[in-house]
């Protein structure tokens, strides 16, 4: 399977790489690892004129931490440094659980952190290659007025999959973007649009720089799961990141984060179960409540593996288990 | 648009005009001629093309020719010194670890990275490695007692 022709560019600095972004913003790509971006490209789902290359700009690829900033991660670390990072281990280790969690060993290395926050949607029908594509009605996402996946659909219902997005935004991240006429800083949350078809609140000529985390505190809890149908190399089918602070001996909840992922256009925090838990401990008709909760706000359809019946329903079972977890009962792991 | 490009490749070096398009996999088969690294989904899900950039197991069929210059590549090809198999092929080889050959180069690969890193890998740490490479035949047990083979001949030898 050969890549369409294109021009690779590779500028030097971040101010070059947004010009030329800016001026060339209709037919460019950026390539970061390259994993996702250049399977679309052999499926001819994207046949860019330049690739731009952010590999030659520094200090794009530097974790930083300050006991009072926090988290400071650049968008062209590879995950498997991410993975093996000291800070993370000993500070985030939920940010550790979701990164290794990606993809397999060699996309881990190729793999950067801005690539997986800014993962093209998925969808059975889209990710196909040219010939498959053009047996069906054009869809949605790529400029039709169908939608394969659901008959007489009018908008797109593309999964957004990616391992770091869930954990990333149920710790409160940011993002920083850089464009040829400025920077802005949003929350991660706000980063993706629920629009299957233009999944990121992101200009083309904008690049992702930077994800800055807050400090967490010591009694903090935080996990990912993530289910799919083997142990590696899948997208995940539906995912669960939870973040807790809980106090004192008796583990009582002064704030609850749970973000759901793979079973929507975006990830999607479930609202009201910091109200549910807040001031009180984490018992077992609490956890009923909140994963029932969960189970009602993920709404997945057939467009990616398993059924939606199964992937709402783990997703159900993964806020029990991770709700089980945080306060150390034994069976739940 | 060609880019002339030299790469490290086994210690080698090859001086090559490439197209910016060329995987670093189509670069090693059709340019320089080094076949035993496999072409086998393109997609980066079955790992059979994996190679060492820079020491790290990379799939060679998502990394562009042009993006590895600077950079040293290690294929199959470069695990032999001389005539004498490097201890990972010779573990594979006895432990009825190779069936037909396709995922056996990728798997190597992962398997050195691994050791390279981790002398002492346990049963988790070797199938964590080699998560990325998929084998049809179902060769799984013997590869990973290959490695755990070559792991242990390395510490008592």
């Amino acid at each position: 399977m050969l890549l369409p022709d294109f021009q690779y560019v590779e500028p030097k600095s971040l101010q070059e790489a947004c010009l030329f972004l800016w001026e060339h913003r209709q037919e460019s790509k950026i390539i970061g690892g390259g994993t996702d971006l250049l399977p679309s490209m052999k499926q001819r789902i994207f046949q860019p004129k330049y690739l731009v290359s952010l590999c030659g700009i520094p200090n794009l690829d530097c974790i930083e931490f300050d006991e009072v900033l926090g988290l400071r991660i650049g968008a062209m670390v590879k995950l498997h440094s991410l993975e093996t990072d000291p800070v993370i281990l000993e500070r985030y280790p939920m940010i550790r659980e979701a990164t290794s969690k990606v993809g397999s060993f060699q996309i881990r290395q190729m793999g950067t952190v801005g690539g997986n926050l800014s993962l093209d949607t998925r969808c059975y029908y889209y990710n196909q290659s040219d010939f498959w594509r053009k047996c069906r009605p054009t869809c949605i996402k790529i400029g039709g007025e169908e939608c394969n996946a659901i008959n007489g659909g009018t908008k797109c219902f593309a999964v957004f999959s990616a391992d770091l997005a869930p954990v990333l935004i149920s710790l409160g991240a940011k993002i920083k973007l850089f464009s040829a006429y400025g920077q802005r800083n949003l929350f991660l949350r706000d980063f993706y649009t629920g629009n299957g078809a233009k999944p990121f609140t992101m200009e083309p000529e904008e690049v992702l720089v930077s994800v800055e985390v807050p400090p967490t505190p010591k009694d903090v809890f935080g996990t990912y799961l993530k289910y799919r149908i083997r142990k590696s190399i899948d997208f995940p089918l539906a995912s669960v990141a939870i973040m807790l602070i809980l106090k004192g001996r008796e583990k009582v909840c002064h704030e609850a984060k749970v973000v759901i992922g793979a079973v929507g256009t975006r990830p999607e925090e479930v609202k009201n179960i910091e109200k549910l838990l807040k001031g009180k401990r984490v018992e077992d008709s609490l956890i009923e409540e909140a994963s029932e909760m969960a189970f009602r706000t993920a709404k997945p359809i057939a467009n990616v593996g398993s059924s939606p019946t199964y992937r709402k329903r783990m997703i159900k079972i993964f806020v029990e288990k991770a709700l089980r977890q945080s306060f150390g009962d034994p069976e739940a792991s | 648009m060609k880019e002339m490009i030299t790469l490290r490749i086994n210690g080698d070096s090859y001086e090559i005009s490439i197209p910016p398009r060329k995987t670093l996999l189509e670069v090693l088969r059709e340019d320089i001629g080094l076949t035993g690294t496999k072409e086998v989904c393109h997609l980066g899900m079955c790992g059979a093309c994996t190679v060492l950039l820079d020491n790290k197991p990379i799939l060679s069929c998502l990394t562009l020719g042009v993006m590895c210059k600077g950079k040293k590549i290690t294929t199959i090809e470069g695990l032999k010194k001389g005539e004498t198999l490097h201890p990972l092929q010779g573990s594979f080889i006895r432990e009825g670890a190779i069936q037909c050959g396709m995922c056996t180069p990728g798997m190597i690969l992962s398997a050195k990275a691994l050791l390279d890193e981790n002398p002492h890998p346990n049963e988790d740490d070797i199938r964590t490695a080699i998560e990325g490479n998929l084998c049809r035949c179902g060769g799984y047990v013997q590869i990973i007692r290959a490695i755990e083979a070559t792991a242990k001949r390395e510490n008592v030898g």
